[in-house]
């Protein structure tokens, strides 16, 4: 029971944070392309309270900023007026969902904006970047463990049924796929297709690629469960009845393996989405200036933006929650298997 | 090697004869030297219909090596299987599939027979899905039927397998072998893993529904005792080969083997001076 609530704990939490991503339109304020040419790095947006006489403010507000004299990187507030911050006001517009025409933004403020992560080299807003990066890249591991669990299903539902030299054959390959180092395989297979592709083609181009990688390990735990699941009494009585080797597949023996695909599930979707990374960060991914997560980060390469701009930081912190979230899953999966394990042999010893 | 079972006439057409049944298992090491395991060395018996044939033996003897052999689970290295004149070994896989629904395998374990995450009905009217016997009205009838017909509520219809109690799954199991009117039941070791009680319950279930529907059984166990109960012959295996075989009276007074010396010295016997004195 409390195996259940933690599971159901963690998938809300998951599930909070990627409702937050796909309504990243709704809730980011800003395009996540717009550039704002005279704003460069710019830190933070500070929310006030108290105004510079001393006043309390009901609502929170922002200053508008501008560059400070004889700097080029440093800014200060101006702090003749301050902007209320708004909640539902309408802004850029974008599409909800990806098919809803929408103008209205979850927050903002008018006559200046409000920059809740700062912004980079071109001024453009990175809690919006964040957002819309989440949707390239949860989807992205989302659609590429989906590859990947597909063609280990196949692969390993055919090497633990039927065995013999279908098993050997494909389980030496798998051995084969498992010994290589996964990120030179992905930079390998990178450096072979063409490099400047458009960002829908890039997207699918990674999913295929990462998805493509990470089959031998599902493969081989499948091949393990059907393996014995075939072997079971009642697989064994089905086919007593005439039942064909599609029919036992099917209704026995890939439910089986359910669990241990969930579980996978959880572990290479966080793994696949740190895979789309690597690819953006080394500019390998999705191109600028669609947002990635890869490439919010990848402009910490340079050292001057290590030390210099702090809040580049924060895009990569925000983004351990949702590794945490799945790592949770993962583990709560695994102990439910566990008890599901020890509550049907028991169960069945008692007899 | 053959012999008639008592009681049927000498010009009965025998439901199932097996002839010198040899199956090998290889087991391949890594050092490439292999092993060979001979399960069953020259098995030979006729079964008569209506009647029942008790396969005693110890286990490792190849009994259930030959309970699978015989429902073309799996196939002898050599030997032949008549199944009503026609030899089941030399079919194709597809062939297989149209006789094996008529010899039915009931299983020692009815925790494992039964699916775990289907339903009573499920389990059920599997077979008849898979044989297309009956229109999709008529099995869940069909369904209440045959619990009934093995002493289970129709109630239960929406249960696990998990709720059920061992003596409930067994005779659930049974009722999915009838379900499809199968001309030889196998039970293998059906019994050993129930309660005493539950034991006698289901060997006069069996009975009922051989003297009922005609049933033929082989009856595969290690409990000479049962074996004796409900069957009409007993063959006696050790090592793959059957050392004797005869009616079931006869093997039990006069055993000529050491092994079904020592499977008649296994059965528990309780004397009176063992019994408590209320009882008498």
């Amino acid at each position: 029971m409390s195996t259940r609530r933690t599971f159901v704990k963690w998938l809300v939490a998951l599930g909070v944070l990627h409702g937050m991503v796909v309504c990243a339109g709704f809730l980011a304020p800003y395009n996540p392309v717009e550039q704002d040419r005279k704003s460069p790095y710019l830190p933070p947006t500070r929310l006030h309270l108290a105004d510079a006489n001393g006043h309390i403010h009901v609502r929170p507000f922002a200053y508008s900023v501008r560059l400070r004299v004889r700097s080029f990187d440093q800014y200060e507030e101006d702090t003749t007026e301050p902007h209320p911050v708004k909640f539902f006001l309408n802004g850029a517009r974008y599409r909800l969902l990806g098919f809803l025409p929408c103008r209205m933004h979850f927050f903002g403020a008018e006559g200046t904006r409000i920059y809740l992560l700062g912004t980079d080299a071109y001024g453009r807003d990175q809690f919006s970047r964040f957002l819309f990066g989440g949707q390239v890249s949860l989807l992205a591991g989302l659609l590429g463990a989906g590859l990947t669990l597909l063609l280990g299903l196949c692969v390993g539902a055919v090497a633990g049924y039927y065995g013999g030299w279908r098993d050997s054959v494909l389980m030496r390959f798998a051995e084969l796929f498992l010994a290589l180092p996964w990120l030179y395989l992905l930079l390998a297979l990178r450096a072979f297709l063409p490099l400047a592709v458009g960002p829908l083609e890039a997207f699918f181009l990674i999913i295929a690629v990462i998805g493509g990688v990470g089959w031998a390990r599902p493969a081989r735990l499948v091949r393990g469960v059907v393996l014995s699941a075939r072997e079971r009494d009642f697989v064994r009585a089905a086919r007593g009845f005439g039942a064909s080797n599609g029919y036992l597949l099917r209704r026995h023996i890939l439910p089986e393996t359910s669990s241990v695909l969930l579980t996978q599930a959880a572990i290479l979707i966080p793994q696949y989405v740190l895979a789309e990374m690597t690819l953006s960060f080394l500019g390998l991914g999705v191109p600028e200036p669609a947002p990635s997560w890869g490439n919010l980060l990848s402009s910490l390469q340079q050292y001057s933006v290590l030390v210099s701009y702090w809040w580049m930081y924060l895009p990569a912190l925000i983004m351990v929650p949702f590794f945490l979230g799945y790592l949770g899953l993962a583990s709560s999966l695994q102990e439910r298997a566990e008890a599901y394990k020890i509550e049907t042999s028991s169960l069945g010893s008692l007899t | 090697m053959k012999i008639e079972a008592s009681g049927s006439g000498q010009n009965m057409q025998p439901l199932l004869k097996v002839e010198n049944l040899l199956k090998r298992y290889a087991k391949g090491s890594l050092t490439g030297a292999r092993e060979e395991l001979l399960a069953l060395d020259g098995v030979s018996f006729t079964i008569f219909p209506g009647t029942t044939l008790a396969v005693v033996g110890e286990s490792g003897s190849g009994k259930s090596t030959l309970a699978s052999c015989l429902a073309c689970l799996e196939s002898p290295t050599t030997g032949n299987i008549w199944f009503e004149g026609k030899d089941i070994v030399k079919l194709g896989e597809r062939a297989r599939r149209q006789v094996r629904p008529q010899i039915q395998l009931i299983f020692q374990d009815p925790a494992s027979s039964l699916n775990p995450r289907w339903s009573v009905l499920e389990i059920l009217v599997e077979p008849l899905i898979l044989q297309r016997k009956f229109k999709h009205e008529e099995m869940k009838q069909r369904a209440n039927f045959l619990l009934v017909r093995v002493g289970l509520s129709p109630d239960i219809v929406e249960q696990l397998p998990t709720e059920l109690s061992g003596g409930q799954r067994q005779r659930l199991a049974i009722a999915r072998a009838l379900s499809l009117e199968p001309k030889l039941l196998i039970l293998d070791e059906a019994l050993s893993a129930l309660d005493c009680s539950v034991q006698a319950q289901i060997a006069n279930l069996l009975m009922e529904l051989q003297s009922s529907l005609g049933m033929t059984y082989l009856f595969i166990t290690h409990d000479l005792a049962m074996a004796a109960y409900l069957a009409d012959e007993i063959a006696v295996m050790n090592r793959g080969r059957i050392v004797e075989q005869g009616p079931a009276e006869k093997i039990l007074k006069q055993p000529q083997h050491e092994t079904t010396l020592r499977l008649l010295a296994a059965v528990p016997r309780i004397t009176r001076a063992a019994l408590p004195a209320v009882e008498q």
